[in-house]
């Protein structure tokens, strides 16, 4: 080749090869075109490592009604019943119940002591109750894994702190384990105790971070008998391993509540509060002192027994993943207390799940639903520890305020709506009929309850999640409490990877194609190695022509 | 089922100073009052690979939120993180609680034909102490001591028991051993370390010409 036709073919070469990187580049994202790209095609074995059984069904034997130590426990259809011993126990105290039954439960020996009856009356009026403060999905030093693990919905585990009775042994299930046994659990247990009962509420901090409790409502004196503070907040925190005990002797019944009064804006957030309830005084009467998990109360006082056929505790939290975060990604509690006191800006917060008894649906279905037959009236007690409104709706009731933060409203007063707002820290006692009149129940159904604040039947932003649950007519449940004609949707929810996002809404049946997740489009690999030589090539060139000039100057 | 005996009275208290394992005659009991709890004592079952007890070891163990206050970042700890026994010895264990909360001693790893689950377990409620032995088998190995309530362990309340020098360190033991995942803390850097590194820098492109110079 001529020496002069050199330079003008390879400035034509390089052209050549520009126009092909320019023109022939692959693609980030491109047009559909006339056929924009195929439905992707999901096999069953994509989902099934991820899916879970609805209900694990781990203790039938729990769900009849029957009697320990004497004490009535009401039948319960759910898939999660709670614990009849721990029912048992929460009635007549640790002190009062055999070894054996004891050993049924979690508590420790000394988490509820109930002695003298003051008063004549045939039951114990001076009760002493203990409590823990327990991390759940904390982190774990020695690995990327949290530990005391507690799923609020299928494989979502925020950082959470909840009040818990002291119990005893293993924090986890079992000793291969780094699930939180049973009792640790969100949100922290409903408490119950008798008008005029001199109770003493002994905070034991087993956390790393200062607490105290705040009796929210509830008839308190601001100082303890010998003048210590009774009032629980941020100046009188209890630190870690200190205990403090403060004493009521309460005059007003109603639904009250208690939390953590220091750092009070992340502590509430973080799960510290939970209702507290004073059951009128009457002869005989043994209300459940812990509700763990809130939910359905297998042993009514006998006030509500009197007037209602069922008594139910729903208690609403909502957490910020950012402040839940905190405690799994450092170790060192000075991190922390930066962190969630002075980096952690609660103003410019956000709420991503929305939790009823601790749960978030689908896990809502397995121990956080109403289970009525027909014509009962079923006590509701509501309390909205969310840091935005509640607006509950039941599908298919109306159902009657009977009391707002725990004073009751005369009967000609009352109001019958079908939307209850309930501002942060407010408490409704509501009264649900289910008699099928048009007015408080349409019928028998699986009639969806949940906040009408959009956000909060959301599991962060992901629908359906959150709070919403269900009042399920008894007959409409299979033997495992869970909603007949349901298992389609049920096998797609109950799965880890719908709640990672990473699933189409409607990825079964008819719909599927058409509104399944569209595929990407598919690589052309021809126009690929000739991009990727031309682009190699030019490279090549460019070197090479750096590298003679550089020789021929040096020659010179 | 195990076997339930109730302490009338306690078993905590220093004067009595009754060896729990004594006490329920054999090892798999458990013992459990408001006080607190001893699972799986053991201070007359010899492991199957023991002849004989090699030595007997008296061991005090307090638990606290005091004694983390030498470990910079943990919360609670014993006031030991290590202890080292020979094969086959005998620990009459004494555990202090000196906080007002509940804390455990628990041992992890022993054979389970002697402790159910592998497991030595003291828990006391509150202030106040238990006595209970234990006797370890001949194998060389360290073995996980700790409170195994919430983030106790894992803000600092964990130790290890070495038998025959042990075969390893765990990970996490304050002052001992790092974390497997440790906390990231930012370095100081003052006017002094920035002027330095810039001094160093400069010393160093200088260092050519200053060789060159000398060669010449």
């Amino acid at each position: 080749m001529k020496k002069k036709y050199f330079v003008p073919l390879l400035i034509l070469w390089v052209i050549v090869l520009l126009a092909v990187v320019i023109f022939w580049h692959p693609n980030i994202i491109e047009q559909g075109g006339i056929m924009p790209p195929d439905t992707q095609n999901r096999t069953l074995s994509d989902t099934t490592l991820s899916t879970e059984q609805p209900c694990s069904n781990e203790h039938p034997e729990w769900r009849a009604a029957q009697i320990i130590e004497g004490i009535n426990i009401e039948a319960s259809q759910a898939c999660q019943p709670d614990n009849p011993y721990e029912v048992a126990t929460s009635v007549k105290g640790t002190n009062n119940v055999s070894m054996a039954t004891l050993m049924q439960t979690d508590f420790a020996q000394d988490a509820l002591m109930m002695n003298d009856d003051m008063d004549n009356d045939g039951d114990p009026d001076v009760i002493r109750i203990k409590l823990e403060v327990v991390e759940l999905n904390g982190n774990n030093p020695e690995g990327n894994f949290l530990i005391n693990t507690y799923d609020i919905a299928p494989g979502i585990q925020p950082g959470l702190w909840v009040y818990a009775p002291k119990s005893r042994g293993m924090a986890v299930k079992n000793f291969n384990s780094i699930v939180a046994a049973p009792i640790l659990r969100a949100p922290s247990p409903t408490i119950r105790v008798e008008q005029g009962d001199k109770v003493f509420i002994t905070l034991e901090n087993t956390h790393y971070l200062p607490h105290t409790i705040h009796l929210h409502g509830v008839d308190h004196p601001w100082m303890t008998a010998d003048g210590h503070d009774n009032d629980g907040t941020e100046e009188h925190a209890v630190f870690p391993g200190k205990s403090h005990t403060y004493e009521i002797q309460p005059r007003h019944t109603g639904s009250m509540l208690y939390h953590c009064h220091v750092q009070t804006a992340q502590h509430l957030m973080m799960g510290l509060s939970g209702l507290f309830v004073v059951e009128e005084n009457k002869p005989n009467n043994w209300p459940q002192t812990f509700n763990i998990g809130a939910g359905q109360v297998r042993h009514r006082s006998v006030a509500t027994a009197a007037d209602y056929t069922q008594e139910y505790d729903l208690f609403y939290q909502s957490i910020d993943k950012s402040l839940a975060r905190i405690i799994q990604d450092y170790s060192d509690p000075r991190l922390i207390a930066k962190r969630m006191s002075r980096n952690y800006n609660i103003t410019e917060s956000f709420e991503n799940y929305f939790l009823l008894n601790g749960h978030s649906f689908p896990y809502t279905l397995r121990d956080s639903m109403i289970i009525a037959g027909d014509n009962e009236t079923i006590k509701l007690r509501v309390a909205n520890l969310q840091r935005s409104m509640v607006a509950l709706h039941i599908h298919g009731h109306k159902a009657t305020i009977t009391a707002y933060d725990g004073v009751d409203i005369a009967e000609n007063q009352q109001i019958t709506r079908d939307v209850f707002d309930i501002a942060p820290a407010q408490r409704l006692d509501l009264s649900l009929k289910t008699v099928n009149n048009g007015l408080n129940s349409y019928g028998p159904g699986l009639w969806m309850f949940h906040d009408h604040v959009v956000t909060g039947t959301t599991t962060d932003g992901l629908e359906p999640g959150g709070n919403m649950a269900i009042l399920a007519y008894s007959d409409l449940l299979d033997e495992r409490g869970m909603p007949k004609m349901h298992d389609q949707l049920l096998s797609q929810l109950f799965n880890k990877d719908y709640y990672l996002k990473q699933q189409p809404i409607w990825q079964q049946g008819d719909f599927a194609k058409l509104l399944g997740d569209a595929s990407a489009i598919s690589i052309n690999y021809f126009q690929l190695i000739i991009f990727g030589l031309s682009v190699g090539i030019l490279s090549g060139l460019l070197i090479w022509v750096i590298a003679r000039k550089k020789l021929k100057s040096q020659d010179r | 089922m195990k076997v339930f005996v109730m302490l009338s009275s306690l078993v905590l208290v220093a004067s009595q100073n009754v060896s729990a394992g004594e006490h329920v005659g054999h090892h798999s009991g458990m013992m459990m009052d408001t006080k607190g709890m001893i699972m799986n004592a053991n201070s007359d079952q010899l492991p199957r690979d023991c002849q004989k007890i090699s030595e007997t070891v008296d061991i005090t163990v307090r638990a606290g939120q005091k004694y983390a206050l030498k470990f910079n970042g943990k919360m609670f700890a014993f006031d030991q993180q290590q202890w080292d026994v020979k094969p086959c010895a005998k620990l009459n264990i004494t555990f202090i609680n000196d906080d007002q909360i509940r804390h455990q001693l628990m041992i992890h790893g022993l054979p389970g034909y002697l402790y159910p689950e592998g497991m030595f377990h003291l828990e006391l409620n509150g202030a106040g102490e238990l006595h209970a032995s234990l006797i370890v088998p001949s194998q060389k190995k360290t073995y996980l001591v700790h409170c195994e309530l919430p983030q106790h362990a894992e803000k600092g309340m964990k130790a290890q028991l070495k038998v025959d020098g042990g075969d390893s360190d765990l990970p996490n033991i304050p002052g001992i051993t790092a974390a497997t995942k440790e906390d990231i803390y930012p370095v100081e850097w003052t006017q002094t370390a920035f002027g330095l590194l810039l001094f160093s820098v400069l010393l160093g492109g200088m260092m050519p010409f200053l060789i060159s110079r000398l060669k010449k």
